[in-house]
């Protein structure tokens, strides 16, 4: 009797198991997802043998090039392209009166030009397309296009485009708009305070710098044109290029190529109009393009310089009251992602502290300098760098450890941040807590054994919203399918740009479905084959595109559940799928491999495809006051900490260790996890002490690797993580995503520990070893 | 350093001889064309990648007589009579040279791009000390950017194919 009443409860245990909904807090450990799993892609690239865009050309092509602005600000009175296609070699030499639609392109706004008709805005904007036999020849034929230009005044800084006599950059004038947040009565309770810290910080412009210069290949065929580029969203490229290009959207397709880094730098369009519109008027021909590194600098867009205007009141026990913020947005000379970029700096004006009154306003002001657009970080890295810089002299004013200035301004869960949105799970003071541990804050030495060396220890916390929030409509979409040999087919364009997208979505397939790692074949990024997935950007992808990913997956094994109970004559609820079989719980023998299972589908008439749609909805912020109840999906926390070394003789600076928490839900796959940290860190350590695109007359002066500095493996420690897991209702496993928080904590932190060392604040942007030395030099 | 090749030609191209991953190559080349466009233009070796294109990035190393070299500052007719390994010379049969392995491994390789620079940075580094200290591994390493993953993961792959090297000598 006991012993059949065991195996009763064995059973009714078992059942559970089997009938679990396989969400992330009712299934047992995962087996895939949490993996450090290969790269799928790592071989191929290892051998040289993976194709990026310039990997595409051949000889016997035809290659294009872009004639660009001679100067920041003219109007064009006429383009002569006669003598040009007079040159041998030479096929074609294209103007904006051969662009058959509207001419215009830009991500929110589309008030760029793909060729310039009457106007140019900056020493990037392109005026004709070149197609010859050789590169060599359309670049010699890019010399023969005359340009009749009748030079404008040129409004090279936000003072100037401001100024009420300041030449019109656009008819409607130079601010690109503004944003404002307005909570509780700031200008009060600023009156109110006991202590008052008042600074400007004024952020540079940086180049995303991926070295996979932008270069591909397009083809028209009179049905299709095929275009070959790597971008960072898709379907929205095909839209734009669609509308510029006077092309109905159903005849164009593109294609991603692998794609060497993109960091926000492949999101506004680029080379993809130009090559579509040559193929467009070449038919049967392939034509190439490639920017050269001084190219691509010129005609791309950068990261926003920001000058930052930060006044923050507390109380005299360090308490914050109020925060009065604005912020002047250097916009370029078009609108590119600019709004959002705006958006963002205000939604994160004072990252993850509670402050009860905060104004912010936010201008985004035109110049003939270079667009400025999206880059990771968004607008929150430089935000970031300005909240924590003021926290620090807020603590030294104080007389207080920064640390403990932080930890009790922190935002805990269930409290609100700056838009109103209530976090549930906010996670900032752990992450914090980790890395002080970590760095051993209360023992650090300051010891250097050099009266000119100077050692600081610097700190960041920072809160981030995920997607793009504002009530936009952000969706992603996936199918995932089974082949008759038994692979499991995952469709999505989704760009993987180095992240390791395709093992993020082919380990929650495998996981979802029950199959091993190598069974699952991940397709991405053509728009003939995969559906909307959405920008990679916003470090939405893993949380978006990895749940469409799930849902789509999750529906395809309930439909191969059924295929196999109806065949094994079982109870549904009773088949489990695992390691790339579907058995029953109770019958171990009775049991299919997938290519049974696929083969059985089909002779059943079952679907052996699903389809996966993740729209998770936000509500746009309140134009006066800034707030919404759930301005982004979800929140990201992290915290960072770091030690410098400073040599006041010259100015230089050492990161001499370096710590980074995040909490990233559930690490699909940790080791990409920690590249992404130890990337992000890599950037942001550029970004604050050596990267600056330096314009002079809306002149590039440093469009190379010579002079625009990168970090290399010397500038670097071996960046410490700790990754944090404190799963997300709404993401993939619990997991969220982590993109862009590493940049975004780590320019803070680093110039924390420059003004621990020196005791004064750099105001500008990046601390080179000149500004640092001048810092410390004046009085 | 070798002479380079001297035109004998009408056609403007000159006559170029050298050893590329292990073959013999003779073939004629532009006087002008940079290394790099001649290996993945002419000879469709495009695992070379180019990325600055003036020397300040290694993506585009190849090793000339086992040293890396910077393809896109040096002419194609510099390698006349030398060896030219690319990265394509690197496995042999589908089996990865012990770096590529450990780069696979090591989660060194993100966007790819500068992996195959890297690669030869790392085999000319240990051909020439199997045993390179953190120090020479950094001085070894220093002409190659990579802009994705904070190099900690590059580091770890050259030292664990470094022991490994090392252990099969032994």
């Amino acid at each position: 009797m006991s012993r059949l009443t065991d195996t009763l409860q064995e059973k009714v245990a078992q059942l559970h198991t089997a009938t679990k909904s396989s969400s992330a807090y009712e299934s047992g450990p995962t087996k895939v997802v949490g993996q450090s799993a290969q790269r799928l892609d790592a071989v191929g690239k290892a051998t040289g043998a993976t194709k990026y865009g310039q990997d595409l050309f051949d000889k016997k092509f035809l290659f294009a090039k872009v004639l660009r602005a001679a100067h920041p600000h003219a109007e064009i009175l006429g383009v002569d392209t006669r003598e040009a296609k007079k040159l041998p070699g030479v096929v074609a030499v294209l103007a904006h009166q051969d662009v058959a639609g509207t001419n215009l392109h830009g991500l929110i706004r589309r008030d760029q030009e793909v060729l310039c008709s009457r106007k140019v805005r900056y020493r990037g904007d392109a005026i004709a397309v070149v197609v010859a036999k050789t590169e060599e020849i359309a670049i010699e034929a890019l010399t023969k296009i005359r340009v009749d230009y009748k030079p404008l005044p040129s409004v090279l800084t936000m003072e100037d485009a401001l100024k009420p006599d300041a030449p019109k950059i656009h008819a409607e004038g130079n601010v690109l708009g503004e944003k404002h947040l307005r909570k509780g009565d700031a200008p009060k309770a600023m009156r109110e305070a006991d202590v008052v810290v008042e600074d400007m910080i004024q952020t540079q412009t940086v180049d995303h710098a991926f070295l996979d210069i932008e270069a591909g290949r397009a083809r028209y065929d009179g049905k299709r044109l095929t275009i070959e580029v790597s971008g960072q969203w898709l379907h929205e490229e095909r839209r734009l290029i669609a509308l510029a290009l006077g092309l109905p959207l159903e005849k164009l397709r593109i294609i991603q190529p692998a794609t060497g880094g993109a960091f926000g730098g492949r999101e506004d369009i680029s080379i993809q109009i130009y090559l579509g519109l040559a193929a467009l008027k070449l038919k049967g021909k392939t034509i190439c393009l490639r920017y050269s590194r001084s190219e691509s600098m010129v005609a791309r867009h950068k990261r926003h310089p920001i000058r930052v205007h930060y006044k923050l009141g507390a109380k005299k026990d360090g308490t914050l009251v109020a925060a009065q913020i604005t912020f002047y947005v250097d916009k370029g000379a078009y609108a590119s992602t600019g709004i959002a970029v705006m958006r963002k700096a205000s939604s994160h004006a004072t990252g993850p502290y509670k402050v009860p009154n905060v104004w912010v306003d936010v201008i985004g002001v035109f110049t003939n300098n270079n667009p400025c657009g999206a880059m990771r970080g968004f607008g929150a890295a430089q935000t970031a760098i300005a909240y924590e810089g003021l926290m620090d002299r807020l603590a030294a004013k104080l007389g207080m450890d920064k640390t403990e200035l932080r930890m009790k301004n922190l935002i805990h869960s269930g409290d609100a941040v700056t838009t109103g949105q209530i976090v549930p799970h906010a996670t900032g003071q752990e992450c914090f807590e980790a890395v002080l541990k970590k760095i051993d804050w209360k023992n650090r030495s300051y010891e250097t054994g050099a009266p000119h060396l100077k050692r600081g220890y610097g700190v960041s916390v920072i809160c981030f919203g995920l997607g793009y929030g504002d009530g936009f409509p952000d969706a992603s979409r996936a199918r995932c399918k089974l082949t008759a040999d038994g692979t499991v087919e995952v469709y999505s364009s989704a760009a993987d740009v180095g992240q390791g997208l395709m093992n993020m979505i082919a380990q929650i397939v495998a996981e979802e479905v029950g199959v091993p790692l190598e069974r699952v074949r991940p397709i991405i990024g053509d728009t003939e084959l995969t559906p909307e997935s959405g920008s990679t950007s916003a470090t939405r992808q893993t949380y978006f595109t990895g749940s469409a990913v799930q849902l789509a997956a999750s529906e395809l094994k309930k439909q191969l559940q059924d295929i196999a109970a109806s065949h094994l004559e079982e109870l549904v609820y009773e088949i489990k799928i695992e390691n790339g079989e579907a058995y029953n719980v109770f019958h171990p023998k009775k049991r299919m491999t997938l290519p049974e299972l696929a083969r059985e589908g089909k002779r059943r008439g079952y679907s052996l495809e699903a389809m996966g749609v993740y729209k998770p909805p936000t509500m746009p912020e309140n134009t006066q006051t800034g707030q919404s109840m759930r301005a982004f999906v979800t929140y990201l926390f992290g915290s960072h900490a770091c030690q410098v070394l400073v040599d006041t003789e010259t100015g230089e600076v050492k990161v001499e260790r370096y710590i980074a928490c995040h909490d990233v839900g559930k690490a699909i796959n940790p080791d990409q996890v920690i590249g992404q940290i130890r990337g992000g860190v890599t950037q942001g350590i550029g970004m604050v002490l050596m990267e600056e695109v330096v314009m002079k007359d809306g002149r590039i002066m440093n469009p190379g690797f010579t002079d625009y500095i990168l970090p290399t493996i010397r500038d670097v420690p071996e960046i410490e993580c700790i990754v944090m897991e404190n799963p997300d209702p709404g993401g993939p496993f619990g997991a969220r995503g982590i993109g862009e928080p590493p940049l975004i904590a780590c320019g803070p932190a680093v110039m924390s520990a420059i003004y621990d060392a020196i005791g004064k604040p750099v105001r500008t942007l990046p601390a080179t070893p000149e500004r640092v030395w001048r810092t410390i030099s004046e009085d | 350093m070798k002479k380079p090749a001297k035109a004998k030609s009408t056609d403007g191209l000159w006559p170029l001889r050298f050893t590329l991953n292990g073959r013999k190559v003779s073939a004629k080349v532009q006087p002008t064309q940079t290394l790099l466009d001649f290996l993945r233009v002419e000879m469709g070796l495009t695992g070379t990648k180019g990325a600055c294109l003036e020397g300040e990035c290694g993506s585009c190393y190849v090793l000339v007589d086992g040293k890396p070299m910077n393809s896109c500052l040096m002419l194609a007719p510099q390698v006349q009579d030398r060896k030219v390994t690319t990265i394509e010379g690197f496995a042999h049969n589908q089996k990865l040279d012990v770096i590529q392995r450990k780069f696979v491994e090591c989660g060194a390789v993100q966007c790819g791009y500068c992996t195959p620079g890297l690669v030869v940075a790392a085999k000319a580094l240990l051909a020439e000390n199997p045993h390179p200290t953190r120090e020479q591994f950094l001085v070894g390493m220093e002409g190659n950017i990579c802009r994705c993953t904070g190099y900690s993961q590059i580091l770890r792959a050259c030292k664990l194919a470094a022991d490994e090297m090392g252990l099969k000598k032994k």
